[in-house]
């Protein structure tokens, strides 16, 4: 059974629409990357999926549970934002405990292996206000990782940190898939998109233009890494559908 | 010979007067009737002490008599006319309760008359709701001290003028608690008299009231919550002195009415919460110094066909309005008060502004006009308004300021 | 809703401008009462400050403490969470920490030098001023996407009740002065919360003036049982309304 089901979304600002016609299933145990140049309506896409953007028409449902105005669904969602802020004047241990008051989590059912991996142990007694873009970027990673997420956004989440950090983000990526996790990255790092991804979702002008693993992209144009045959893949594709835009 | 001097020597006479008088008796009243009749028996010089309630109507005294009250000694007039008439000198009445004066307007009725006589001293009585309480009529250097008159509570619109005196001279009046009469204290004709630590409350109308009186003297009372607060009017060289005028409130109350009077001098008082503070209305040469004006809707109100009038070393502070007045030739004079609204500067420093203050508010002029204009009453716009009329008058008198306005308040708290 | 209130106070516990606002307060009414040799202008002049200040400093701090808090704020919309649970967090929070800067800075002192009607009042309006001008603040803060527009907005509407509606309702008595405006003129400045709150001061420092007119309209206004009532749930809307709408444009809100 899929996890997410999104059916004709489309969002629409003013007289513009950021997001139109989207319809794609995501299953238990796989990444997606979502790619796609600036503006092409990545962003619009997660927010809807988090319920941050209400959707003009159509809609998604997270594992039974239509998005909207009952935020239970969001209890199985873990979200890593680009740039991470926070309270600036708690301490990491506060905000850890905030997190989990809002959650209800009991002690033991969180999970605090990150906390070590990315050593934010180190930081519990610190004000976020003491905290360099990096640690807070791994405290960021923690909050999303922690109540055992079936879904795990992550916008640019290696954007901030140290390649070693980095590394132990992404083996707790592969974790979190191994245990059943649907986890969905943005992300500008070809690299990172070629060896994580299980499928691919490309979007152009609030389009979803295809979803494929990338290896079949790579075949299809026979390059072997993703960075070279993206572009070709893409030249190839018929010319964009206009209507209703 | 001062006139002030006279109650004393009054006191002396009669002490001088018992002692030569070796046959004086003293007799002891305690029936409800038959006092009349006792006073006939009695000798000048005689002390007659009263025991429990008499209740024959009116008593005179009509010879030099002491009548002293024990304890819960009654005189009750049974509503039939005055209570107790002093018609002979130097009669002294002292802790009595007095009651049962008849009501009524066409003749003044009292708890007790004093009478064309000299010398009379009422003291340590209580006179309890009678019409006219102490009522003295062309007495001569009488004492009232520490009496308590007390008004009707309930109705007090049927009660006349608590202690009320007409063409005397040389009195004093000390200490007295008076409330809930009509006037607390009404003189007319009375002249080089002294009232003082007097009290007087929730009188309907003045708790001090002066008419065609001269050279009188009062210091150190407290009217407070009187209908319309103290009158001085149509008098000459009266003195007021630290006395006290609080809370007299209403669409016509003062803390201190002047009108048509001469030469007064008005020194060290206390003007609080008033409606107005003073009302100067026709008078010349008034010397207003030192007192202090807290928080009265209007500290003064100066008329303009008043002349001559100096306000000197006053204190003004948290008045809605300082001062109003009503002409656009105003012949009085400001000198050296303190401001609360003032907000220049002291340069050199001598304790005086070096720019004058024109204590007159455009806004009070609004308000004038459109009362409901008050519901704007110390906002930004109200404020900046009259900010800007002070620097540039343009519809206040701009002769009336105040050039050297002191920065602090003058002499401190030690007025008392 | 109360988790989110609980951290949020912690965090504008030790926020410096919450704190500072508490100390900008406190150095103002101290040096008042110091530097002014009578209580009394001293009290008068506290009242003035209170009334322009209060609102103008929660209207700026709301607003600037929003778009500051947003990156944090949308993290905790993604959170099993109402929108309108945070958004009333936030409001009890950031009006609480005013509140109490508030108290702090001038309830301390007042207590100290002036305690009475006139203090307990200004201290009542000033937190119920506190709390309208949270409100505001929000709700404008959480309707648009620009600090500076909205710090602008804000601004606007602070000069707007602090002085604008009192030129108008002074414009007002004068054009129609012929006419029997009286009756709607009180309801009319009662509308405005920084002048309801100045008349509710004033009725106690300017209460002798008041008794001066005739009908002592003000006093049956608002010295009645009714009319503090009316007064209070004036305020109480002034704050609960502006409230609900951020809540509810903010549940609205594409984040």
């Amino acid at each position: 059974m899929d996890r997410i089901v999104i059916e004709g979304l489309g969002k629409r600002y003013g007289r513009q629409w950021a997001l139109r016609g989207v319809n794609a299933r995501f299953a238990p145990g796989e990444v997606v990357m979502v790619i796609g140049p600036n503006g092409s309506g990545k962003t619009t896409l997660i927010k809807c999926l988090l319920g941050l953007v209400h959707a003009t028409e159509g809609g998604i449902v997270v594992s039974g549970k239509p998005v909207g105005k009952d935020p239970s669904y969001r209890a199985g969602i873990g979200y890593m934002p680009q740039l991470a802020e926070f309270p600036r004047e708690l301490t990491v241990e506060q905000l850890l405990r905030m997190m989990n008051d809002i959650r209800d989590a009991r002690s033991g059912s969180s999970d605090d292996r990150l906390i070590n991996l990315l050593g934010v142990d180190a930081l519990l007694d610190k004000r976020i206000s003491a905290l360099s873009g990096g640690m807070r970027q791994k405290v960021s990673a923690v909050l999303a990782f922690r109540y055992r997420p079936e879904i795990l956004v992550l916008d640019e989440p290696t954007a901030g940190l140290d390649p070693v950090s980095a590394g132990k983000l992404l083996d707790a990526v592969m974790r979190a898939r191994r245990e059943g996790a649907t986890v969905i990255i943005t992300s500008h790092i070809m690299e990172e998109v070629q060896r994580l991804g299980d499928r691919v979702v490309y979007m152009e002008d609030g389009r979803l233009r295809f979803t494929l693993p990338p290896e079949l992209i790579a075949e299809a144009t026979g390059e072997k890494s993703l960075s070279a045959a993206l572009p070709k893949y893409i030249a190839q594709l018929p010319p964009q559908h206009v209507e209703g835009l | 010979m001062s006139m002030a001097t006279m109650p004393r020597l009054w006191t002396m006479a009669l002490a001088l007067g018992l002692l030569a008088d070796a046959s004086a008796k003293t007799w002891r009243h305690a029936a409800p009737s038959g006092l009349n009749a006792l006073i006939a028996r009695a000798q000048p010089g005689d002390t007659i002490r009263i025991a429990g309630t008499v209740a024959e109507g009116t008593i005179t005294l009509n010879k030099r008599l002491v009548v002293l009250g024990e304890a819960n000694a009654v005189v009750d007039g049974g509503g039939r006319g005055d209570v107790i008439i002093v018609s002979a000198d130097s009669v002294t009445v002292k802790g009595l309760t007095v009651r049962g004066a008849r009501h009524g307007n066409l003749e003044d009725m009292a708890g007790i008359k004093v009478s064309d006589c000299r010398g009379a001293r009422l003291i340590g009585n209580t006179l309890d709701r009678c019409f006219f309480a102490i009522y003295l009529n062309n007495a001569h250097g009488a004492l009232l001290e520490g009496n308590h008159v007390n008004g009707d509570e309930a109705d007090p619109d049927r009660m006349a003028n608590g202690i009320h005196l007409w063409k005397c001279d040389g009195i004093t009046i000390r200490g007295n608690r008076v409330h809930h009469h009509r006037d607390g204290i009404y003189l007319e004709f009375v002249t080089d008299s002294r009232i003082e630590g007097n009290h007087t409350w929730k009188n309907q109308r003045y708790g001090l009231h002066f008419m065609f009186s001269h050279r009188d003297a009062y210091e150190r009372n407290r009217f407070e919550d009187n209908g319309a607060g103290v009158a001085v009017m149509f008098s000459k060289e009266i003195t007021m002195l630290r006395n006290e005028f609080r809370k007299n409130l209403g669409g016509s109350a003062y803390g201190l009415l002047l009108k048509e009077i001469n030469d007064a001098r008005i020194e060290r008082n206390i003007f609080a919460d008033n409606t107005v503070g003073i009302l100067v209305d026709g008078c010349n040469r008034a010397q207003v110094q030192d007192n202090e004006f807290r928080g009265n809707g209007w500290a003064v109100k100066l008329f303009a066909n008043s002349t001559a009038t100096v306000f000197e070393r006053n204190l003004f502070a948290g008045n809605t309005f300082d001062m109003t007045t009503n002409g656009d030739l105003v012949l009085s004079e400001l000198r050296g008060n303190y401001w609360d609204r003032y907000n220049g500067y002291d340069l050199d420093r001598d304790g005086r502004g070096d720019v004058p203050h024109r204590p007159l508010s455009i806004f009070a002029l609004v308000a004038e006009r459109m009362p409901f204009a008050m519901v704007l009453s110390r906002s930004l716009m109200v404020n900046l308004l009259d900010q800007s009329e002070r620097i540039v008058p343009t519809l206040t008198p701009a002769a009336l300021e105040d050039k050297q306005p002191l920065m602090k308040p003058p002499h401190g708290s030690d007025r008392h | 809703m109360w988790k989110v209130c609980k951290y949020t106070l912690i965090d504008l516990a030790r926020n410096r401008f919450a704190l500072g606002y508490a100390l900008l307060l406190l150095v103002i009414t101290v040096g008042l009462f110091m530097l002014e040799p009578d209580n009394t202008k001293a009290l008068i002049t506290l009242t003035q400050v209170v009334l322009a200040l209060t609102p103008l400093l929660a209207l700026v701090f709301t607003i600037i403490w929003y778009f500051n808090q947003y990156e944090f704020t949308v993290l905790l919309a993604v959170q099993p969470l109402p929108r309108a649970a945070i958004t009333r967090a936030q409001y009890i929070a950031v009006s609480t920490a005013l509140v109490l800067s508030f108290l702090l800075g001038v309830g301390l002192p007042l207590m100290a030098w002036a305690p009475g009607p006139v203090a307990f009042t200004l201290l009542l309006t000033g937190s119920a001023l506190t709390l309208v001008f949270c409100a505001l603040g929000l709700w404008i803060a959480v309707r648009q996407r620009d600090r500076a527009r909205a710090v602008g907005i804000g601004l606007a509407t602070w000069v707007t009740m602090m002085l604008l509606y009192d030129t108008l309702l002074l414009w007002i008595m004068f054009t129609f002065s012929d006419r029997p405006i009286e009756p709607l003129i009180i309801p009319l400045a009662a509308l405005n919360p920084i002048d309801l709150s100045r008349i509710l001061i004033m009725l106690r420092i300017d209460l002798a003036a008041l008794l001066g007119y005739t009908g002592a309209v003000y006093q049956q206004f608002f010295g009645s049982g009714g009319g503090m009532l009316a007064s209070a749930a004036a305020l109480l809307l002034w704050a609960l309304v502006p409230a609900a709408l951020a809540t509810r444009a903010f549940a609205r809100k594409d984040l």
